[in-house]
């Protein structure tokens, strides 16, 4: 069945649930992933390697939040997603000064 | 899918929990802390408590981590001679009774969406916020239309308790930090 002047049939195969299970099982794969950058979290040995690690950690919250946002069809998951991006730098840039300049940090 | 997604989940938010608790350094810690705030905040986010999660952002994100890295700078860092911490037996035992009054605790909570839970036994004010809250509050979002509507003087005075305590926070460190040259 083709709808109305589009002209395209639809594809059979593909259904809601699946694209809810794909969104989900990608998902799943970025934490697996984060889990895997923990090890460097909790390993070091070095600060900076922990703090860009966390950075990492940060960057993919952000994708599994838009995942998230598409897989449960809940727009409003984009606004913490958009939170995140834009406060992950922020630990970053205060342990640095830490590091940098003993003491200082706002 | 919905459960490998919540139990991959699950054990990160377990793995930075843990290495919180365990890891000597504090600065180690604070980092770490800030991945264990990364991993709540996508728990509220599945769970479908986005105010909540969002909360979680702002905070974990950025003030927690901010707030420990000054208390250290006003204060000691010493070096850890050993990196993992060795857990003390006493603290273990107390913590394993906690752990099995809050797990036989969980276990008594009625399932998710039940007919026999405690919400529906008063079915007259469940109905009544589910029922009018959009139409009074314009929220689409029964749980903030209760925060931000009808207890909203509540909230607001909740609001003004954080806001207080941020502004003696500054003075604090106004003393201790802000006057450093």
């Amino acid at each position: 069945m083709t709808p109305a002047g589009t002209g395209v049939a639809p594809v059979a195969f593909i259904s809601a649930e699946l694209v809810t299970d794909v969104f989900l099982g990608t998902a799943t794969v970025f934490i697996l992933l984060v889990v895997a950058m923990f090890y460097r979290v909790v390993k070091g040995p070095s600060t900076q390697d922990r703090v860009l690690a966390v950075n990492v950690l940060g960057t993919n919250t952000v994708v599994v939040l838009a995942l998230l946002a598409a897989a449960l069809g809940e727009p409003s998951l984009l606004d913490i997603a958009l939170v995140y991006a834009l406060l992950n730098f922020l630990m970053a840039v205060a342990i640095s000064k830490f590091t940098v300049e003993r003491g200082g940090v706002l | 899918m919905v459960s490998a997604f919540g139990i991959a989940l699950f054990g990160f938010v377990l793995a930075t929990a843990l290495a919180t608790a365990l890891l000597r350094d504090i600065l180690a810690v604070i980092i770490v802390f800030a991945a264990y705030s990364l991993g709540m905040a996508l728990f509220y986010a599945f769970l479908l408590a986005p105010d909540v999660a969002m909360t979680e952002a702002a905070i974990g994100a950025g003030v927690t981590t901010l707030l420990l890295l000054l208390t250290i700078a006003t204060t000691v860092r010493e070096e850890p001679g050993i990196a993992i911490e060795r857990p003390n037996l006493p603290a273990l035992v107390v913590f394993g009774g906690l752990l099995v009054v809050m797990i036989g605790t969980v276990t008594q909570f009625p399932a998710l969406g039940s007919r026999n839970a405690p919400v529906w036994s008063n079915p007259e004010v469940t109905q009544y916020y589910l029922e009018h809250s959009y139409k009074d509050t314009k929220v689409h979002n029964a749980v903030t239309a209760v925060l931000a509507g009808y207890r909203g003087f509540d909230t607001f005075g909740e609001a003004v308790v954080v806001f207080a305590a941020g502004i003696s926070t500054l003075v604090v460190l106004g003393r201790e930090v802000f006057t450093r040259e």
